[in-house]
């Protein structure tokens, strides 16, 4: 912030035309990182030129964060350097970069709810008066003030975070960034929960803050956003670089070719639902407590329907107020053709099952046996009677392993000394003991190994064939277009179109997933 | 102008409500409630409380809990009257009840800190240890015979007030100062709000949430010198179960355990609300087992109003 302000009271700033730059401030090259199991980076490079925008884009998982992370230093790369101002750098540490000038703006903010705006600007560095650990507290206001008026924001620095919207925070974010003497500047997807009027606020800024000679490196899902602010784009997938070149030399349509660019290499399912049943999900302008607006949905017995959409459109959210776990607001759900009260107990009653997204916090008891948990969702269905059997539930469980052919070797292994791909058998399997017809997968193959996966797409492909309705949500596109009959595409907490068998493709989800304007 | 009010009224935390509620219908029920002697005496009870949920108020609002502080104020005064009955001068006797609390403060935050062991265990596990010792060195029995000076000093007034009352004060004010305008008190809002933001923020921030806990436990060896001076002896168990009171009145003053959301000024009207409901209860002769079950009453009802409010 010091520099930002004595290049302020110099008046070196307003109007002066910067010639092109020449050398990147910030260079980073041959960047690889693997992560157990996962190439996250492979031999990615990248540059920032000071007074420029350059963005970075991708689907999920191409390794953007992990690029951000190393940047900011809390990953370190495989291999790969970086240079700064032309000459070679090591990032370290998170106190190396930061001592590098470069400043991170996380989706997650890095702000205390309860310290006014002042204090969340300079947490750590605070200003000291004579007596010490006592803080200057005029000298803190004074300086967060002038901050936030170079950002073109008026705010009350004695206002607490936890007394502003959003957007408000987003503009400490940035003030806390440049405070810190940042010269390269990164910010994911800043727009995510802003209004258009505070988005168009916060171009001004980045426009104040290229002519100030910052460099700054933006990830975005909005492709109106790319064009409007970019100078430089890097188009990243699957941990690899595909291109980089200037707005100027390319097209919408292009990028997101690029960008989907994986051919699918396998199909995983024989035969296509040609018959759909009976209507098992129903959802009319459902709108639940957790965000989600307006969506329609339709899923068939013996259909596998697909729900696609980048990370935070959505998905998660309407699974969880289709299960009942979150609660609807407007709108009509049925199930079946029946009302069903908005609870998950409800929902298991009308045949409802679903696998969630984090299955060791919300789909295993870790420390029970898979025995224990194979049954929970069923044991009323097991034992009307009330009474626990012991020989019952174990040929009970012993059947379900079978069927799900989950290797274990015993019933009485405890859930988390499983394998993710046995893990997830396992959650399934709590739903064919619950007699469910009608199953959520909330990205069911996360983390788990091919071999497992296909088994997974298996157990799919088995239930559709005995009549049941499929909802499957997944980040992966190639899993959506090989598995799926038709799918939804979610942004912005709510359903923007529906593709049917013949329009699956990673390009049509995409278009629709991602902003365009 | 109406709106202007409700407004403002609806800054007011539930506490406040509650407390004026509570000294009216004791002012009703019974005439003794309101007279100045009366008023004095919770003045002084409140004094011994407040200077423990001070830094529980600290320690709550970063997430933890420390149920040893009553344990270990009862062992700090066990030392501060034995050291006073072997002829020690009073201010060895005090740092001697300032080591014993410091070191359990400080095992606690290590335990707690470092080790990452729930607090809620952890301080079980200290609670028991203190007061342990506190019996083992007592044989249980009252520590009498501590000379004239401390209950001479305890009896002292200034400027009109109970000595405890002037010490109580001036406890908080020291603890408003440390945490609305120093380093440490924005650490504290931090650690319990986004202890990741200060890490990354290259603070130390393990060694302040350490020295937190070791705050509690050293205001739990100066509080020996309140209790001991009122009871003019020290007893094993004098402060057994004060940790709850504590906790009781940092969480009716409206400061959560999450997010960091401490407000101190509403930890005194906590602890004068469950000052005056004791005493009420103890002037219209209420037996002792219903008035523990009125302070988990006083507690939810503070949660109902402000959650009913927040709902609003």
């Amino acid at each position: 912030m010091h520099r930002l302000m004595s290049s302020m009271s110099s008046g070196a700033v307003s109007g002066q035309v910067k010639s092109a730059p020449t050398a990147p401030l910030l260079e980073m090259r041959g960047i690889s990182k693997t992560f157990p199991g996962v190439r996250a980076l492979d031999d990615v490079s990248l540059e920032a030129y000071a007074g420029e925008v350059h963005m970075l884009l991708g689907q999920n998982g191409a390794g953007k964060s992990t690029l951000i992370k190393i940047l900011c230093g809390a990953y370190r790369p495989d291999r790969g350097e970086f240079l700064v101002d032309g000459r070679p750098a090591s990032i370290a540490s998170t106190a190396d970069a930061r001592r590098l000038g470069v400043a991170v703006i996380f989706q997650e903010f890095s702000l205390v709810p309860y310290l006014d705006i002042a204090q969340n600007i300079f947490l750590g560095r605070e200003f000291r008066s004579r007596i010490p650990g006592v803080i200057d507290r005029g000298r803190m206001h004074r300086e967060a003030q002038r901050t936030l008026a170079i950002l073109g924001v008026d705010l009350d620095t004695r206002l607490r975070i936890h007394q502003l919207g959003v957007a408000q925070q987003q503009m400490v974010e940035i003030a806390k960034a440049l405070s810190q003497n940042a010269r390269i500047l990164v910010m994911d997807e800043p727009t995510a929960a802003l209004s258009d009027r505070e988005i168009e606020r916060l171009f001004e800024q980045i426009r104040k803050l290229k002519q100030e000679g910052i460099a700054i490196i933006y990830i975005s899902h909005r492709m109106g956003e790319v064009f409007a602010l970019g100078d430089r784009i890097t188009l990243l997938r699957d941990g690899r670089k595909v291109a980089s070149m200037r707005p100027a030399d390319t097209t919408m349509d292009a990028l997101v070719r690029m960008m989907a660019g994986r051919e699918v290499s396998t199909t995983y399912r024989r035969g296509f639902c040609e018959n759909p049943g009976e209507v098992a999900i129903e959802a009319r302008a459902l709108e639940s407590a957790n965000g989600v607006r307006g969506a329609n949905l339709v899923v068939r017995a013996r259909e596998i329907v697909g729900l696609a959409g980048l990370v935070g459109a959505g998905r998660t959210e309407l699974a969880r107020a289709l299960f009942g776990a979150d609660r609807i607001t407007g709108g009509a759900l049925r199930l079946y053709g029946a009302a069903v009260a908005n609870n998950p107990a409800a929902s298991v009653r009308g045949g409802m099952g679903l696998v969630p997204e984090n299955r060791k916090a919300e789909g295993l008891a870790l420390g029970r046996s898979v025995q224990d948990n194979i049954l929970v969702a069923g044991l009323h269905r097991l034992f009307p009677n009330r009474w626990y059997q012991f020989r019952k539930a174990h040929r009970a469980a012993a059947d379900l392993i079978a069927r799900l052919s989950v290797a274990t070797p015993s019933p009485r292994r405890l859930a988390k000394f499983l394998s993710g791909g046995n893990q997830q058998k396992v959650v399934i399997g709590k739903w064919f003991n619950a007699g469910s017809r009608v199953f959520i997968f909330d990205e069911p193959t996360r983390g788990i190994d091919v071999a497992a996966k296909a088994e997974i797409y298996n157990i799919m492909e088995k239930l559709v064939a005995d009549g049941a309705a499929v909802l499957v949500i997944s980040s992966e596109l190639p899993e959506i277009v090989a598995v799926c009959d038709r799918a939804y595409v979610m942004r912005d907490k709510t359903i923007v179109g529906e593709l049917s068998r013949a329009e699956l493709t990673e390009e049509n989800i995409l278009k629709l997933a991602m902003h365009d304007g | 102008m109406v709106d202007a009010l409700a407004r403002r009224a609806a800054r007011i935390p539930g506490v406040a409500y509650l407390l004026v509620a509570l000294v009216l219908v004791f002012s009703i029920l019974t005439p003794r409630f309101a007279s100045a002697p009366n008023l004095f005496n919770i003045g002084t009870q409140s004094a011994i409380l407040l200077l423990l949920a001070l830094p529980m108020t600290f320690i709550i609002m970063t997430e933890g809990l420390d149920l040893s502080m009553g344990a270990v104020l009862g062992l700090a005064g066990v030392v501060l009257a034995m050291l006073l009955v072997n002829g020690s001068a009073l201010p060895l006797a005090l740092a001697a009840a300032l080591g014993v609390g410091l070191l359990f403060g400080a095992a606690n935050g290590l335990l707690v800190v470092i080790l990452g062991m729930p607090p809620f265990v952890a301080t079980l596990g200290t609670l028991g240890i203190a007061q342990g010792i506190a019996l083992a060195a007592t044989g249980g029995q009252s520590v009498v015979g501590i000379g004239n000076t401390l209950p001479s000093l305890y009896a002292s007034s200034w400027l009109g007030l109970p000595f405890s009352v002037v010490v109580g004060a001036a406890g908080y004010a020291v603890f408003h100062f440390v945490l609305y305008y120093t380093r440490f008190g924005n650490y504290v809002f931090a650690i319990g709000g986004n202890r990741e933001a200060l890490m990354l923020a290259g603070v130390r921030s393990r060694w302040y949430h350490l020295s937190i806990y070791s705050l509690g436990g050293l205001m739990a060896g100066f509080d020996a010198l309140l209790l001991t001076g009122r009871m003019s002896a020290g007893h094993p168990i004098a402060a057994m179960g004060m940790e709850f009171d504590a906790i009781a009145a940092v969480v009716v003053g409206g400061t959560e355990r999450q997010r960091g959301n401490g407000w101190l000024p509403g930890t005194v009207l906590g602890v004068l609300s469950v000052g005056v409901l004791k005493n009420g209860l103890n002037v219209l002769a209420v037996p002792s087992s219903l008035q523990v079950a009125s302070i988990g009453l006083l507690l939810i009802t503070a949660l109902l109003i402000d959650s009913i409010r927040r709902a609003k």
